[in-house]
């Protein structure tokens, strides 16, 4: 089979093209400036456009337009990127319009760094903008995921006329792994809503405005209801030897490859801990959690960041199972040693 | 109207004590280097103190010369220098605010911020370092770069056309225009000092060399063999010459400008553009800026224009000072139980 040796950040733009995107908007900002690379490379070369466009802000609005014609579009960007694209991103929910947006984190608050980061968390996976609405979070914890993820976004973001955002980090963004390229999409639903300059549409209105409240508060019941939805049937997540696990490891992104080592070399050293690792961050896999918390002792959840994701995953468990929390900021990444004591640690505990 | 300078005779400040002795950190051959010494050799002579004076950047290669200076620095978003030193200077009008930002910083994420801080009049002076790249993230396209450029975000080539610093800054309303290179220290001096002392919105376009993304952009203006055919020195009330012979002027041909040959027999430096840095007509300004988008013309630098307007941070602690002379001063009590507010029984 063939197989492409290629950055986390190109095969974003690869799994996008396979996925019938055919317009990129962005800003340059490291360490995501290689998806507006790549697809300014490869867009026009399959008929697409990519605009760099004057700000982050101009992109997401940029990605708006294209949206609401029809057209499978994205943007990408990094931390303080995202942080601007917010008010674009709430209006997309609010008018529901499928679109995708890379999030390469890095270090933050503020300028930060540009050195791999999972500060993002709240910003992306609770909402970051105004208003009560979600989006579809892809986490990607390799190079085939980032191509194959990115890939799935267009299809989940068109079957729930909802942004998607595929939210990964400077790691995985930057490290070279080889992909194997899946089959492209061929078939893409109709979409009656568009705008797209035929007497079947031109009635049709992209808007996220409705004055009066009864109005409103109906139009966001409808959105809840789509979350609902989205939450039975799209939660993804991949699980390792938590059959008999005490303890289960949690963490996404780079992180759950570090894990990933931690578990074979726990297990070698005969501590019986499993990995339950999220693809989707919405939906969470709460189902999942509850139903490992009735063999497992304890839930230890590991992030680059201060514990963003740690605090839903206390909600999934409703203190009903303990929960430990060990992570890094600022660019520093978990060791399987320092992780490995840590459970050493805690089996100690247990055993008391 | 120029800034009154402060009495410092008793400090002597030299160029080193505005160096904050951090190690610089840009790439070698850096067109930044030069464009930092020449602020720090300036600086003594700009009557004020140490502590009088903020350097305020966004996010940029050059955005990180507030770290360089030994003055106040402020070091904040992507684009937004010009109204965080907006707000620095309506804050505390006694200082003196300097931004430091580049062709993308300013004109492309942080445009609306620029053209409305130069519409305001604030006196707040702005060096923007454009080297027609973005450099900090390594190489895409600038809303400077020549139209056709290829980089890493355009491998077939831009498809914009580039802004022209000096028309936008022009047209936004900023009361001091001026362009200058980085190889050329003493007119950068010159122009960093005029600046200084304009009270106003000042602005100076720095035509930086970029030696890894975008090397020689301007090389045709700084290297000896090209330079003299190829630069025009604007000077208050002079003729427009240039020329390795200075014999070549330019002709104001109603609102056409032409190149001349002095040499030709025909034409003689009475029939050249005599250059008006006070003219409150500014289309003038716009045909000289146009120079560099016209094929044979000589690139400008120097003051394209400089004149006197009310600046936003005066009128605005004006009006202040006149609403409190009509209305007297507002107390806490007047305004909360004033003939706005009833009580409820």
């Amino acid at each position: 089979m063939l197989r492409l040796f290629m950055k986390g950040n190109e095969a974003a733009v690869y799994g996008a093209i396979l996925g019938g995107c055919r317009a990129y908007y962005g800003y340059p900002i490291t360490p995501a400036s290689e998806i507006a690379e790549t697809a300014a490379k490869y867009f026009p070369q399959v008929g697409g456009t990519f605009l760099q466009a004057e700000s982050e802000v101009a992109a997401i609005n940029m990605v708006y337009g294209a949206a609401s014609t029809g057209q499978r579009v994205m943007t990408a960007s990094s931390g303080p990127g995202l942080s601007l694209k917010q008010e674009g991103i709430s209006y997309s929910a609010g008018s529901e319009l499928p679109l995708v947006v890379v999030d390469v984190m890095r270090g933050g608050p503020g300028l930060g760094n540009i050195a791999p980061e999972q500060g993002d968390y709240n910003q992306i996976v609770k909402g970051g903008g105004h208003g009560n609405y979600r989006v579809i979070v892809l986490a990607p914890n390799c190079v085939q995921e980032m191509c194959d993820l990115t890939k799935a976004a267009f299809e989940l973001a068109d079957k729930y006329r909802n942004p998607v955002i595929v939210l990964t980090d400077g790691f995985v963004g930057q490290m070279m792994e080889p992909v194997v390229l899946p089959e492209p999409i061929t078939e893409f639903q109709e979409k009656p809503w568009v705008v797209d300059g035929t007497v079947k549409t031109v009635n049709n209105l992209i808007s996220s405005i409705e004055l009066e409240p009864e109005d409103l508060e109906r139009h966001n019941i409808k959105l809840q209801k789509k979350y609902k939805t989205i939450s039975e049937n799209e939660v993804r997540y991949e699980e390792l030897y938590t059959e008999d696990a005490e303890v289960i490891l949690m963490g996404y992104g780079i992180v759950s490859r570090v894990l990933q080592s931690v578990v074979d070399e726990a297990r070698s050293e005969g501590l019986p801990v499993g990995l339950l690792r999220p693809v989707t961050l919405f939906p969470f896999p709460t189902n999942k959690i509850q139903e490992l918390s009735r063999t497992a002792k304890l839930f230890f959840v590991s992030e680059m960041s201060n514990g963003q994701m740690f605090d839903d995953v206390r909600l999934a468990l409703e203190g009903k199972s303990p929960a430990k929390f060990f992570g890094h900021m600022g660019g520093v990444v978990p060791t399987t040693e320092e992780i490995l004591e840590q459970l050493k640690m805690i089996f100690n505990e247990l055993k008391e | 109207m120029e800034n009154n300078i402060i009495e410092t005779s008793q400090i002597k400040y030299t160029a080193k004590d505005f160096s904050s002795g951090i190690d610089v950190k840009w790439c070698p051959g850096c067109g930044d280097y030069s464009i930092l010494a020449q602020v720090q050799r300036t600086s003594p002579d700009f009557g004020k103190k140490k502590e009088d004076i903020v350097w305020i950047s966004g996010i940029g290669c050059s955005s990180r010369f507030p770290y360089y200076m030994n003055t106040y620095g402020i070091h904040g978003i992507h684009g937004r220098a010009a109204a965080v030193a907006t707000g620095v200077k309506l804050a505390n009008p006694d200082l003196q605010v300097w931004v430091a930002t580049g062709d993308g910083d300013s004109l492309s994420i942080g445009g609306n911020h620029f053209i409305h801080a130069c519409r305001r009049n604030i006196d707040i002076k702005i060096l923007l370092f454009n080297n027609r790249i973005y450099g900090l993230t390594k190489g895409q396209y600038s809303p400077t770069s020549e139209k056709g450029k290829i980089t890493k975000s355009s491998p077939y080539g831009t498809v914009d056309f580039p802004f022209n610093a000096i028309k936008v800054a022009t047209g936004s309303g900023a009361t001091f225009v001026a362009r200058s290179l980085d190889r050329d220290p003493k007119h950068l001096q010159e122009m960093i000092m005029r600046a200084s002392r304009h009270k106003g919105l000042a602005f100076i376009e720095i035509y930086q060399n970029c030696p890894i993304f975008n090397d020689g952009a301007f090389s045709v203006l700084t290297e000896k063999e090209t330079r003299a055919d190829n630069v025009l020195y604007l000077e208050h009330g002079k003729p427009m010459v240039f020329g390795a012979n200075q014999d070549k002027g330019i002709k104001l041909d109603g609102l056409n400008p032409v190149v001349i040959d002095l040499n030709d027999g025909k034409h003689s430096i009475d029939d050249c553009w005599v250059h008006d840095e006070n003219d409150p007509n500014p289309t003038r300004v716009f045909l000289m800026a146009r120079f560099t988008d016209i094929e044979n013309f000589p690139t400008p630098v120097g003051v394209f224009r400089r004149y006197d307007k009310p600046t936003y941070d005066s009128d605005y602690h004006e009006q202040i000072k006149n609403v409190i002379s009509k209305k007297g001063t507002g107390t806490y009590e007047k305004l909360m139980f004033g003939k706005g507010s009833w009580e409820v029984k």
